[in-house]
């Protein structure tokens, strides 16, 4: 059971030479990591999520010793790491490939390492019959790797991630070579053996929900450097930046760069290559000035059709879509949609015209220039 | 411009029946999807139309004229490969102005370069054109592929998940796109896709697939309210719907049901009453979807269920709550600012006016509250 | 930044290594190109070696163009060169006109015994020459092939054949079928989408294997040795001829051999990026 402190850590491949569609970058050293800094309390779940390249993995396997740190301290308790053996760090590492040994059973999978340690056959099988329940394999301990299922061996490689009870438990995308069913499944029993051992975890995904629906706080990470931290909800709600608010939530937010346009004693948005205009909330206006550039963020939950006249411009349904669950419309504004969401059984004809309502407590203005929150 | 037959397609590979005496007609204009799990034979159909795949049995027609034997070539169609098949060799615009610049399709340059410029904006690849596949991201691939498919106008257009590889913002948007350009394509559509909303949502109509054999067709709506067994009930809807299985004890004009081994009766809606009895098995199964559960942390009253909480994950604007009763775990859909401790008490109540009855035994489907409704959309489709 | 500090101790042991290890690298390349050069080199340096001096192992002698003049003035060489290129050649044409198609059959087509077939072919390649030179040359000289262009040029095939078929069925089994399926229905006919789609991308493949291929017919020694007579002469046989009967002419050996290997040098050189690339790359990899 541990804490797990990163300090400015920096990251920096050896004449790494990034070919992005054969451009070549202005430095050809980049880092990889930036100045990534943060604190994970003993006990808590922890979602590193990005995009592909983002710096993510390679944090983690900076973190197991499987990559050298270029600047920066790494702790693990009170204990600086950033030297030690990724064997002396008490670790329990599972990565997206399984990694079973073949001839081996699981039982023999599981208890492989602590074999390598001369720990004592009954401790081992006490261990291994502690674990393997939490990770629902019990059945299939007999069994070799060959016979099972892709969902299977990925439960049996975190159980041997965690039958050592490591201090630590790093999860480097461990569900994204199932299907969708599997993967919510064992996105459920992660979490409950989480509960159970309560064991620091770190998981990395490039995936919003799972980071979502698993972590405790979640670190959001775009060409190496930390965008956010912040809890779930928080990040939903209240995001740092448009990188941010695009990469959470599922429908994603609606960004619409837009041109605030003084009207009489009111503010309104403006659209390029659109008839819309929405009132500016008032909360804005004393951060809004005429002719200034934002982009507007809303999410498509909160924008609503006005059932009385309100003064935003009539536009046209461009696309409606009955999904069961919800239903989703969108308008043309410019050269985007504009969507929304709402589980109330309505119904529009394309083309029909509708009044726009953002929700005003949860609209978010963004910078243009540099994405960042325009706050009040 | 055309209306395709298929009449008792039977496509083997080896000792695997790919398809199994298909038999579908997708009428003249419409958007038709095929739906289904990986490996229930989508692509082998839409190979066998498009001229790919020869089957075994069966005709193949198209607006009426058998094409079994017709190359592939000379049958009009144009279709989007899910491993976008571009040609490695050319740029994005090179493979687009392909299909122009055959003998069958001779355009002149000038017009390609418009059509090439009109699809690529639609697309957002414009600024690709220079590019070798090689060079591009698979979503940028997935948009070329779709923009060689969607520059001529042929008879039928085939659609081989095109979306798929997508990240999951560009496919909201990318189907917003496709659907508001449903309207202006003037031909018949054959779209394949394992993602249930871009089924429900592009849809004229759609065709339900596994192991090779048609489970359903119909219009989305159908699809969601009245599938016709609990495999197509399960396909559609996020989370997953909740299938309950319960004992029927019939009164004399009244039916209740006892689920998940607790003392709560449950009791359907009026219209559905006569077709419970008239069910010869007292296996009832209850399709209850995670929006029609409600759910509190103090006991309401003797009508609610008794359970744990087994997984509680927020997912943005909802959060998804599993419940454990008994055996069973139920996906109950709740407000994104919901908080509950693992293994903590919760109790459930059904909205028994939006359940869905199917027959324990053989899994098909008896009757919804309200059919009439549904049915009467069936017969305006 | 505060950590730069940092950054440059902890790569500070490894600055000496950073400096030794180009160094030592390139000694350890210098050394072997030295071992694999010799053989050419000395050859070279026989070529212009007289006779009399031909046995002593220093380094400084008197160049001379007399074993020059004696192959290229005295004897048929230029013939032999030429016939020697015919016979390559033609082997590797219809080696590419032939293998082609067969390639693209064992790479798309699902036949009976279809492995069987591939590993058939490529089993001609294991079979040494010797071993069925017998019964061919009976045959030819039943037949009238022997000593004749096409003869040899046959004979060849068991050379070049396998070779190209291996390489070009690898790169069509990479191109998936979609693309030939995609271009069909872009309206082009099979003949249009083989020409047009399929050759740019088995192009590596093909021109990488046909040279090879036309170089170890530009080598082979033991079908012209016993197959042609005067007719047609290689040059590996004519190398032969230095060999009297009472010494051995290892100066004009070394020149006849020297002006052989001279077009596979400078083919090898020209070509060897194209050659590893085709070699080791799939077709649609970028």
């Amino acid at each position: 059971m541990a804490q797990l402190i990163l300090k400015n850590v920096y990251k920096r491949y050896d004449g790494q030479k990034k070919k992005m569609f054969k451009k070549k970058k202005k430095k050809e050293n980049d880092f990889a990591v930036k100045d990534v800094s943060y604190e994970c309390q003993d006990g808590e779940f922890i979602g590193i999520l990005g995009p592909s390249g983002c710096g993510k993995s390679t944090t983690l396997r900076m973190v197991a010793g499987l990559e050298k740190i270029t600047a920066g301290e790494i702790y693990i308790g009170d204990v600086l790491i950033n030297d030690l053996q990724p064997k002396d760090r008490n670790i329990g590492l599972a990565f997206e490939d399984y990694a079973l040994y073949p001839p081996l059973s699981i039982y023999e999978n599981l208890a492989f390492n602590m074999r390598a340690k001369k720990k004592k056959e009954d401790e081992i099988k006490k261990a291994i019959e502690y674990v393997a329940p939490l990770m629902k394999i019990d059945d299939l301990l007999d069994m070799k790797p060959s016979a099972l299922s892709g969902g299977q061996k990925q439960r049996v490689n975190i159980a041997r991630a965690i039958v050592r009870r490591p201090g630590l438990l790093l999860l480097d995308e461990p569900l994204s070579h199932l299907d969708g069913k599997m993967r919510q499944q064992l996105r459920q029993e992660i979490k409950r053996m989480h509960h159970e051992i309560k064991c620091t975890t770190i998981i990395v995904t490039h995936d919003q929900m799972e980071a979502m629906s698993l972590a405790d706080r979640i670190v959001i990470m775009k060409e190496g450097e930390i965008q956010q931290i912040g809890t779930p909800l928080e990040v939903y709600d209240d995001p740092a930046n448009e990188f941010v608010a695009g990469f959470i939530g599922e429908p994603p937010m609606n960004l619409m760069p837009s041109v605030i346009e003084k009207q009489g004693d009111k503010y309104m948005f403006t659209f390029e290559g659109s008839e819309l205009q929405v009132e500016v909330p008032k909360r804005y206006n004393k951060v809004v000035k005429d002719k200034m550039k934002v982009i507007l963020g809303v999410r498509p939950v909160d924008v609503l059709i006005a059932e009385e006249e309100v003064s935003s411009t009539p536009v046209p349904v461009a696309v409606y879509e009955n999904l069961g669950d919800e239903r989703r419309i969108s308008v043309r504004v410019g050269e985007m949609l504009l969507s929304m969401t709402t589980p109330e059984d309505v119904y529009y004809e394309t083309g029909q015209n509708v009044q726009l309502v953002f929700h005003e407590e949860r609209t978010h203005l963004f910078d243009p220039e540099t994405g960042g929150r325009i706050k009040v | 411009m055309a209306q395709i037959e298929l009449e008792n397609i039977t496509k083997q590979f080896g000792d695997v029946k790919a398809l199994d005496n298909v038999s579908l007609t997708v009428r003249d204009n419409e958007f038709f999807v095929l739906f289904g799990p990986a490996g229930a034979g989508k692509t082998t159909l839409l190979k066998t139309i498009a001229g790919a795949e020869f089957p075994e049995k069966g005709l193949v027609k198209i607006g009426g004229n058998i094409v079994n034997h017709v190359e592939s070539k000379d049958r009009n169609v144009s279709m989007v490969f899910e491993n976008y098949a571009l040609y490695p060799n050319l740029s994005v615009y090179d493979n687009i102005a392909s299909p122009m610049r055959s003998k069958l399709y001779k355009k002149d340059e000038d017009y390609i370069k418009t059509a090439v410029d009109k699809v690529t904006k639609m697309m957002k690849i414009n600024h690709l054109l220079e590019r070798k596949p090689s060079q591009l991201s698979n979503g940028q691939r997935q948009r070329v592929a779709l923009g060689r498919c969607l520059v001529r106008t042929p008879n039928v257009f085939l659609m081989d998940e095109p979306l798929a590889h997508l990240d999951a913002k560009l496919r909201h948007f990318m189907r917003g796109e496709l659907k508001e350009m449903q309207t202006s394509i003037n031909s018949t559509t054959i779209y394949v896709t394992h993602d249930y909303m871009e089924a429900m949502s592009l849809a004229d109509r759609i065709g339900v697939l596994n192991h090779g054999e048609i489970v359903q067709t119909g219009t989305a709506q159908e699809m969601y309210y009245t599938p016709c067994n609990e495999f197509v009930a399960r396909l559609f809807g996020e989370p997953e719907i909740n299938i309950l299985e319960g004992k029927k004890y019939a009164r004399e004009d009244s039916v209740y049901v006892k689920v998940l081994e607790q003392d709560v009766l449950l009791y359907p809606s009026e219209d559905t009453i006569q077709a419970l009895k008239e069910t010869d098995t007292d296996d009832i199964h209850i399709g209850m979807r995670g929006n029609d559960i409600k759910f509190a942390f103090e006991k309401p009253g003797d009508e609610w269920l008794e359970g744990t909480i087994y997984a509680n994950e927020p997912i943005g604007n909802k959060v998804i709550m599993t419940v454990l009763i008994g055996d069973t775990k139920l996906a109950v859909t709740c407000p994104n600012d919901t908080v509950a401790e693992l293994d903590q008490k919760v109790y459930v109540k059904f909205n028994m006016m939006n359940a869905i009855y199917f027959n324990g035994e053989t899994q098909k489907f008896i009757i919804r509250n309200n059919m009439s409704r549904y049915m009467a959309e069936k017969r305006e489709g | 930044m505060e950590n730069q500090g940092q950054l440059v101790d902890s790569s500070k042991n490894k600055k000496i290594f950073k400096i030794l290890e180009p160094i030592g690298r390139n000694l350890g390349l210098t050394l072997f190109a030295m071992f694999a050069l010799f053989p050419l080199v000395w050859m070279v340096v026989c070529a212009f070696k007289s006779d009399a001096q031909m046995y002593n192992t220093v380094f400084i002698f008197h160049p001379t163009l007399e074993n020059f003049r004696a192959v290229l003035v005295g004897t048929d060489y230029f013939r032999a060169f030429f016939q020697n290129l015919v016979v390559a050649g033609g082997a590797v044409i219809i080696t590419v006109i032939a293998g082609v198609p067969c390639a693209y059959a064992l790479a798309r087509y699902n036949f009976k015994k279809k492995e069987d077939v591939a590993f058939q072919i490529l089993s001609f390649k294991f079979a040494p020459e010797i071993l069925v030179i017998l019964p061919i040359f009976l045959i030819f000289q039943k037949i009238g092939l022997y000593d004749t262009y096409f003869g040899l040029i046959w004979v060849y095939q068991l050379i070049t054949m396998p070779l190209l078929i291996w390489v070009v069925r690898g790169y069509f089994e990479d191109i998936s079928i979609e693309v030939e399926q995609a271009a069909q229905l872009d309206g082009y006919t099979w003949y249009e989408v083989f020409f047009k789609t399929l050759v740019p991308l088995i192009k590596p493949g093909l021109v990488a294997s046909a040279l090879l291929a036309f170089i170890f017919a530009w080598n082979s020694f033991t079908f012209p040795l016993i197959l042609s007579g005067f007719e047609i002469q290689t040059i590996t046989i004519t190398a032969l001829r230095y060999i009297a009967s009472d010494t051995v002419h290892y100066g004009q050996v070394a020149v006849a051999s020297t002006i052989a290997v001279l077009p596979e040098v400078i083919v090898a050189l020209f070509i060897q990026k194209h050659l590893v690339r085709g070699l080791s790359f799939g077709a649609v990899k970028g």
